[in-house]
């Protein structure tokens, strides 16, 4: 019992945030629920950013209806490959990563050899809510397929990582590097076993990292070491994270993103209940830099002055920067 | 916002004393026991009048009986007697009931019979009597012997009270001649009543008789005389015998007055007994009793003016609300993982008809077949609607042959299933199907059983009887609970296995 109150005390000494503090001072009092299905519709987040010039990957068509499934090949054109997935799809489920062509046949990432009628009616149970959470009719979205930096390759399996940064009113708190392994099955979902790997959010480099709720320094299948990677074009992540807040208005949410080898930076998806885990990898609390973030903003609020998402980087960056992290 | 809110607070505060102060006043002012197994004393008073009638005269038979205006409540009072009129009518403070019959010959037996209990009675009145009176005449020797007694007593006394029982005392002092002289050789109670009565008429004391029954089972008795003189404020009582003062618990006034108890015309020898014995009775039920007797109707307000079939379904709904808090402290405080929110709960209400540990069995052993016919209808690509509706379907036979089995084999227990509510299996099924696919089979097993140790506890608790008493007949407890729900909104400590989930930070 005793043992317990000195794991609470140290871990509020830490300023690790809890769930029912996230749920209750964030989730909550931020995200106004009528904006969710803004970032649960992935077809949505993407109109949105398009519309605010924020990076995305390339949407290539969206399909609504059983009609338009007949569209597919007018969609797809002469592309060799490309994705589908579901709008609401939660999880990584019901996505097809298409690599290439040939011939008639399409094959996926993983080497599977399919036909076209097999997409069509992968499409088909995308419609009728297969993949969706509540089980409820759904769109398929078909979109450029995204070519993972080569910087990746050594601490990373299958799949494509991601960075996710935790935003608060447009400030990146905590950023993390989430990487893929055999485990997660090419997932970079956390609780099923991806990697999740601290960021620097001055520099870009990356720190040790968090598996299973433990700390690690080393890729579990590639056993190359996870910290010290330097992830290039930083401060465009930072910015495109920043960015995020004026695009959905939620006030809390954790920024999927990914690096394509081509097009930089790029939004994959908009998290409004980002997960904890983050704070293990980065081997910090939330809870202080989100209370240094409002103790920001109600200083702003004061003079009145609203700052733009470069200056809300620069004041994250100076603030949680890794050489400046240890005062905070 | 970074503590509870003031409207919060004076929202909680509110609820929560509301909560108390209600249920304070159920138990401290009505007086409601607080556990169902509280009993009462009931006391069942028998007086048996026995006389010879003379058959020539109508009979006509006066008796007191106790006018209840006091601490007691009567639940049942019945005048038994063979061929007689009888007729209750209340005159200064005393009631009297009159039996009659035209034509009565030989042996006459009546019976009055009271059953009563100190309980639940309505608001005192307010006391009044008579602060003075005239002497009575006295003369000769008499005046003589009572001036001498009451010199020393007006010396010896402060105020009325005292006055009182120092006068008891003198008169009951057998070497003191002048006390002898007014008892003139008769020590009886009603001659020294009679002698009190008289030295304190002189000092314009008013005194009046009171004939008491003794609250005592199983032994023969005659009423009991005391004195009781009003002191402007209140009434109070004293033992003739002994001067001491107060009348004792037990004590049940049956009339007041000068007069004899029991007057009767054409007949004779009559003799009264008393005959008392007490049972305990459970005390809410009794309640109900003396509510139905009394003008305080506190418990028509309470669940238990509900008609019978509704009040056995409120105990049941009443003790949801502890379910749902259990799950909460389990959820929020323990960081116990469910699967849904009040899932258990739903699932602890089914334990009801099935028992626990036939409970636990049956609902693992459904949901793993569900599980199983839910992981093939995966491979057929089916829409949920459909789906949900064959593993329902799948439920329903299920738990047709399960009792179907018991009831061959004997086992009665099995039947009970036939009301599992399958709805919420069916549910429970989908969703662990969909937590086993997006999560893993661990996690599915971990959230599984997660429910299913929710659910026994919160049956466990649900199924307390005292607490089931105790919330039906305290319901404004429930105002206490939604303040501590509305508090534990905005709890944002950890959670217990977050202690754990976030060990890693503590091995530097």
């Amino acid at each position: 019992m005793l043992g317990l109150w000195k794991t609470w005390k140290a871990l509020e000494a830490k300023g690790i945030m809890g769930i029912n503090r996230r749920n209750a001072d964030y989730v909550l009092k931020y995200n106004k629920r009528h904006l969710y299905p803004l970032v649960d519709d992935k077809i949505l987040t993407k109109e949105r950013a398009i519309e605010a010039g924020i990076n995305v990957p390339e949407m290539y068509g969206v399909i609504s209806t059983e009609k338009e499934i007949d569209k597919l090949s007018e969609i797809i054109g002469n592309r060799t490959d490309f994705v589908v997935k579901p709008a609401q799809g939660a999880g990584g489920d019901g996505i097809l990563v298409v690599a290439d062509r040939f011939e008639d046949r399409y094959r996926t990432v993983s080497g599977k050899i399919i036909s076209h009628e097999d997409i069509e009616h992968q499409i088909s149970s995308i419609l009728t809510g297969l993949y969706s959470l509540g089980g409820h009719r759904d769109r398929a979205l078909i979109e450029y397929r995204v070519i993972p930096d080569q910087i990746f390759k050594s601490i990373s399996y299958e799949g494509v990582p991601d960075i996710r940064i935790i935003v608060l009113k447009g400030y990146p708190v905590m950023a993390m590097l989430r990487l893929p392994t055999r485990q997660s099955g090419g997932k970079a979902n956390l609780h099923q076993g991806a990697i999740g790997v601290g960021v620097d959010l001055a520099t870009g480099l990356t720190l040790n990292g968090t598996w299973l709720n433990n700390k690690i320094t080393k890729h579990p299948d590639t056993t190359n070491a996870v910290d010290g990677v330097q992830l290039p074009n930083w401060d465009g992540f930072m910015s495109l994270a920043a960015n995020c807040y004026e695009l959905c208005g939620l006030g809390y949410i954790g920024v999927d993103m990914v690096l394509d080898q081509e097009k930089g930076p790029l939004i994959l998806e908009l998290n409004a209940r980002p997960g904890l885990n983050i704070q293990i990898a980065n081997d910090t609390g939330l809870t202080l830099r989100a209370h240094a973030v409002e103790a920001h903003i109600a200083k702003l609020a004061k003079d009145d002055i609203q700052e733009t998402p470069i200056e809300r980087v620069r004041f994250a960056q100076g603030l949680f920067g890794h050489k400046f992290a240890a005062e905070i | 916002m970074r503590s509870l809110t003031l409207h919060l607070k004076i929202l909680i505060t509110i609820l929560v004393s509301l909560g108390v102060l209600i249920t304070a006043y159920q138990i401290f002012i009505l007086g409601i026991p607080l556990t169902s197994d509280e009993t009462d004393d009931l006391w069942n008073i028998d007086a048996k009048i026995e006389f010879q009638a003379s058959s020539k005269e109508p009979v006509k038979l006066q008796m007191f009986v106790p006018p209840l205006n006091q601490d007691y409540v009567s639940l049942n009072e019945s005048f038994i007697s063979n061929n007689y009129g009888v007729s209750v009518n209340r005159a200064d403070g005393n009631r009297k009931v009159t039996w009659s019959a035209r034509r009565a010959s030989g042996k006459q037996t009546i019976y009055y019979r009271l059953v009563l209990t100190k309980r639940y009675s309505g608001e005192q009145a307010k006391a009044k009597g008579p602060i003075f009176r005239d002497s009575l005449p006295v003369e000769g020797p008499e005046k003589i012997a009572a001036d001498a007694l009451l010199a020393p007593i007006r010396q010896h006394s402060a105020d009325v009270e005292t006055f009182i029982s120092e006068t008891i005392k003198r008169v009951n002092n057998t070497n003191d001649d002048n006390a002898k002289l007014l008892l003139s050789g008769d020590a009886s109670t009603a001659n020294k009543a009679k002698a009190v009565e008289l030295l304190l008429s002189i000092a314009h004391v008013p005194m009046e008789r009171v004939h008491t029954v003794r609250l005592l089972a199983e032994t023969q008795q005659s009423p009991e005389l005391w004195l009781r003189s009003f002191n402007g404020d209140k009434w109070l009582y004293f033992n003739p015998e002994t001067g001491e003062q107060g009348l004792p618990a037990d004590r049940l006034v049956w009339w007041i007055g000068d007069e004899d108890l029991i007057k009767l015309e054409g007949g004779k020898q009559v003799q009264v007994s008393f005959a008392l014995n007490n049972s305990e009775m459970n005390a809410i039920r009794l309640a109900k009793l003396t509510d139905e007797s009394t003008d305080a109707d506190f418990l028509s307000y309470s669940l238990y003016g509900l008609p019978l079939q509704t009040q056995n379904n409120f105990q049941i709904m009443i003790m949801i609300p502890i379910g749902v808090l259990l799950i909460l402290i389990l959820r929020n405080l323990g960081g116990l993982q469910t699967l849904g929110t009040f899932t258990p709960v739903l699932i602890a209400l089914a334990f009801r008809e099935t028992q626990l540990g036939f409970g636990i069995v049956l609902f693992t052993l459904i949901t793993t077949l569900g599980l199983s016919l839910r992981s093939y209808l995966e491979h057929l690509k089916l829409q949920m609607l459909p789906r949900l509706s064959v593993v329902l379907t799948f439920v329903v036979v299920l738990i047709a042959v399960i009792s179907l089995f018991s009831h061959k084999l004997g086992l009665e227990r099995g039947l009970s299933v036939a009301l599992f509510p399958m709805v919420i299996l069916t549910m429970t099924i989908e969703r662990l199907s969909i937590t086993w696919e997006e999560r893993g089979a661990a996690h599915a097993f971990k959230v599984g059983l997660g429910t299913l140790i929710a659910a026994s506890l919160a049956h466990l608790l649900m199924s307390v009887p005292e607490l089931v008493y105790f919330m039906f007949t305290f319901p404004a407890v429930l105002l206490i609970f939604v303040g501590f729900m509305l508090a534990m909104g905005r709890y944002r400590g950890y959670r217990l296995t977050e202690l754990f989930r976030f060990k890693a930070f503590l091995k530097d």
